[in-house]
């Protein structure tokens, strides 16, 4: 249980810390704080690496109204998403999504993540198989017959 | 498992081959197919409600039943600047067809410089003002001109980004028409 005291501290810290930073934090979302919020996900489709929340243009504009609008008629944010995605594509979204293609670019860091550890539990294993090295009687006997000498 | 290194060594190169292969693939396609050609394309034509410089609203139902070519623009872009004369040469051929409509909707632009440039240029195809780019937005316009052709059934059946020439608008035309 002694050798386990570790991982076990360890596996709940990182726990804890995963449950702490995505704990929802404040109370109910405003009409105007959720509108920017999908905002800020959609790519401003005129304008250079600007999101919809960050464009003044026309087009980002309306596309805030048609959020705000389409949140205001009960639609999930997914759904609105989705409107933009059949709209313009993929490459609308900001952050890419967890589906399809686009699951790889979350998965291959966490699988990186996962092989990493594995990789350096294994070999810490191993090298805590290996035998330590002993000073044989041969060896105490020349470390005595040195000192006699001295 | 006699050599777990060994296995850990063989996902981590089966995982760097499927990511590469993947990324073959990716890159092998046209990254900038999905900016040539709008999703709109065989699909029922949005809705729209927009203003014509005489104040009257011309909806989309006012046009059923018509070839309707709907061409975003604003006084403003070059391009559309360079694409007027062709406007003007293909809408000359074709503004004696009643089947077949053109129609400006103007795209993040004053009504008084889009004016002055009507009376200027002698825009004598229908333009419209696009109150709060809602038809802008439906239609999925990533910037202006922007062009689609919208056959009487109500479905695009062509789209262009960038300056039209009469030509490609006839071939829009002849798609929309099921002529082509």
């Amino acid at each position: 249980m002694r050798r386990w005291l570790p991982w076990i501290v360890l596996a709940v810290l990182v726990v804890g810390a995963i449950a702490y930073a995505s704990w929802p934090r404040g109370g109910e979302e405003s009409l105007s704080a959720h509108t920017l919020r999908i905002a800020s996900e959609l790519r401003c489709v005129d304008c250079e690496s600007l999101s919809v929340a960050d464009s003044a243009t026309q087009s980002a504009r309306a596309t805030r109204a048609d959020i705000r609008s389409r949140i205001s008629h009960g639609e999930s944010d997914s759904e609105i998403r989705q409107v933009y995605v059949d709209r313009y594509g993929e490459t609308v979204l900001l952050k890419p999504s967890s589906e399809g293609l686009g699951a790889l670019v979350w998965a291959l860091p966490i699988a990186a993540l996962v092989l990493g550890a594995g990789g350096i539990v294994i070999a810490l294993r191993r090298w805590g198989r290996q035998p330590r090295l002993a000073a044989s009687p041969e060896d105490e006997a020349l470390v005595a017959q040195e000192r006699a000498r001295q | 498992m006699k050599h777990p290194f060994r296995w850990v060594a063989l996902a981590v190169g089966v995982g760097v081959c499927v990511l590469a292969i993947v990324l073959a693939v990716t890159v092998s396609t046209d990254p900038h197919s999905e900016q040539n050609v709008s999703r709109l394309v065989g699909k029922r034509a949005p809705a729209f409600s927009v203003v014509g410089l005489d104040g009257k609203a011309v909806t989309s139902r006012s046009l059923a039943g018509k070839t309707v070519v709907v061409n975003f623009w604003n006084s403003w872009c070059i391009p559309c600047r360079q694409e007027h004369d062709a406007l003007v040469a293909w809408y000359a051929d074709h503004h004696d067809d009643p089947s077949i409509v053109l129609l400006g909707i103007v795209r993040e632009d004053t009504q008084r410089a889009v004016r002055d440039y009507v009376n200027q240029q002698g825009v004598t195809w229908p333009v419209a003002f696009d109150p709060g780019g809602k038809a802008s937005l439906d239609f999925g316009t990533r910037g202006q001109p922007e062009t689609y052709a919208i056959g009487p059934d109500g479905v695009v059946a062509a789209s262009k980004y960038g300056p039209v020439t009469p030509n490609v608008l006839d071939q829009m035309v002849a798609y929309a028409q099921g002529t082509a």
